[in-house]
């Protein structure tokens, strides 16, 4: 870390927040075991000590499309289960805290989807995410809300898991089942296709339980703060930023599609230390040195 | 107040895995469907479990524990030669069956044990049943509406050689069942696919039902809604995604078939 020009930089940074790398790849793996366990179960087999519970009943989403069913006749959807109920509670208590870390934490859909992109990136360069125009980027980024309200819409009426059968993460820990749909196959490989030329495309355009958990970024407790006063606006944040948010301009990051990933921060690509954090409010010894800096 | 990547990281699995936990020790922590049936209301039967919330995942055993019919009655009447029929899924008839002209499946065991246990059933859509269950339930206290349905609704039994036959035919031909007032409506059972046995189920398709001779027209007046572009989706999914009701829309165009015929 050196001062240069009032401003305390670090030389040598780490690129990423390897601590979420680690709890990405613990929770692909954990889900991955429990699939494979769940149809090993079915056959009468099974691995001892590990649960064999269907995909279902450990996605948060079910919970979300079952709330109506729930509320007017007190059952579930066909398929979900009361575990399902827990982690939509767990998932939104975790959100109104901190944003959807759900989404850039554990989900394995959006794990394999940066997995995929680290290649479109070593591949494109700088290109990698600026396929897309940003006026159409801009209007696509509302779709995930119209695939919201048709799976919860279809769901009431249908009394059915409808969106099992469109669903890439289904797809993913069951391509190996009868189960699972020829769509939902070809969903599976066209988001991991287009995840070589934008990161998290699934994500951002099409995931119902990423709008449901995105409402939270507008009131979340804990948020993406710049301190304008000490930003080198350098845009490296931006750039970084896997779901394009332009963190560079923005005081408190409120977008919708911020996945709280933290890889924006200080802790990660900002060069300037206490600049772009996690917290509750502006740094108190940031706030008092922008402040002696904002005098000059 | 700050938070670094690691305290985040300690959060979320802390608050995952506790609530897991918690969740586990106050006993809501169910994957599983409890797989106790909704009981009715009203009316007669109230209190009593509900035959239509039996659910594939069912096993026969869950169904002799929630409505006292033996798993090994049920068996018997599906045809089921496992050695443990407790066991057996109610959702493992349809692969079963898979071969049989009509569906075979969940609805059929909900009627069965409807009839069995001599409730009533909504008998507005088609719901098939095999020979042996049938000829159980005639042992059974069934009303005259109750009779005539299962009628028509017979299919012959896994296995069964056709009642009737066309020698040199390459494909069976339709039967009647051993019901005193059966009617040869039903297909025999053949793998034939839906394009052959002119027989609107889960599996059809729009070209399927073109292909039979219905006008696109004929179709989307029963439809109440234009055909899809593609018409080799089918028709069952179309039903799902329109928000219509498959069972009511298969009848109507069963009728639109027939009269081709």
């Amino acid at each position: 870390m050196i001062t240069l020009f009032g401003k305390r930089i670090r030389l040598f940074r780490p690129k990423s927040i390897w601590i979420r790398k680690v709890v990405q790849w613990g929770f692909f793996v954990l889900i991955a075991l429990i699939a494979v366990n769940h149809t090993l179960a079915e056959s009468g087999g099974g691995i001892p000590l590990l649960a064999s519970a269907s995909l279902h009943a450990v996605c948060p989403f079910g919970g979300v499309v079952t709330i109506y069913q729930f509320a007017t006749v007190g059952t579930f959807v066909q398929k979900i289960h009361q575990s399902s109920f827990v982690l939509m509670i767990i998932s939104f208590l975790l959100a109104i805290l901190f944003g959807p870390v759900f989404c850039g934490w554990v989900c394995p859909l959006g794990t394999i989807q940066e997995w995929v992109s680290n290649f479109g990136r070593k591949l494109f360069r700088r290109r990698f995410n600026h396929f897309v125009p940003v006026k159409l980027d801009k209007v696509l980024r509302y779709l995930r809300y119209g695939v919201l309200a048709w799976v919860i819409y279809m769901t009431a009426v249908t009394g059915t898991l409808i969106f099992a059968e469109y669903d890439p993460y289904f797809a993913l820990f069951n391509f190996w089942t009868s189960e699972v749909s020829i769509i939902g196959l070809v969903i599976l490989g066209v988001t991991l296709g287009l995840s070589l030329f934008v990161e998290r495309p699934w994500c951002k355009y099409a995931c119902p339980y990423g709008a449901v958990l995105g409402i939270t970024n507008l009131f979340r407790v804990f948020g993406i703060r710049r301190n304008e006063n000490t930003c080198k606006a350098d845009g490296a944040c931006s750039i970084m930023c896997p779901m394009n948010i332009p963190v560079d301009n923005k005081t408190v990051v409120r977008d919708h599609q911020c996945i709280s990933c933290l890889e924006c921060t200080s802790e990660a690509v900002c060069p300037v230390a206490k600049t772009v954090q996690f917290s509750t409010r502006v740094a108190p010894q940031a706030a008092a040195r922008s402040a002696a800096g904002g005098s000059k | 107040m700050t938070l670094t990547s690691k305290t985040l990281a300690a959060i979320v699995v802390v608050v995952l895995f506790g609530g897991i936990y918690f969740s586990s020790a106050m006993g809501w922590w169910q994957t599983e469907s409890t797989k106790e049936a909704a009981k009715i209301t009203s009316g007669e039967f109230a209190g009593q479990a509900n035959p239509a919330d039996i659910r594939g995942s069912y096993t026969f055993g869950d169904v002799e524990k929630n409505f006292a019919v033996p798993a090994a009655v049920l068996a018997e009447a599906f045809g089921v030669k496992d050695s443990n029929p407790a066991a057996f899924t109610v959702k493992g008839l349809e692969e079963m069956h898979a071969a049989s002209a009509q569906e075979i499946g969940t609805s059929s065991v909900r009627l069965f044990v409807a009839f069995y246990k001599g409730m009533p059933y909504d008998l507005s859509t088609d719901i098939y049943l095999p020979e042996s269950a049938v000829e159980m339930l005639r042992a059974r206290n069934l009303t005259s509406e109750q009779t005539a349905y299962l009628a028509k609704h017979t299919v012959p039994n896994l296995g069964a050689a056709p009642a009737t036959s066309v020698p040199g035919a390459s494909q069976a031909t339709p039967q009647a069942t051993q019901m005193p007032s059966a009617q040869p409506t039903l297909k025999a059972e053949t793998p034939s696919t839906s394009s052959t046995d002119r027989v609107v189920k889960g599996v059809t398709t729009f070209a399927d039902v073109l292909g039979w001779g219905v006008s696109q027209a004929t179709i989307e007046k029963v439809l109440g809604a234009p055909m899809p572009a593609a018409p080799g989706m089918k028709v069952k999914d179309y039903c799902t995604e329109k928000g219509l009701n498959f069972e009511t829309i298969r009848p109507a165009l069963q009728a639109e078939v027939d009269k081709v015929k």
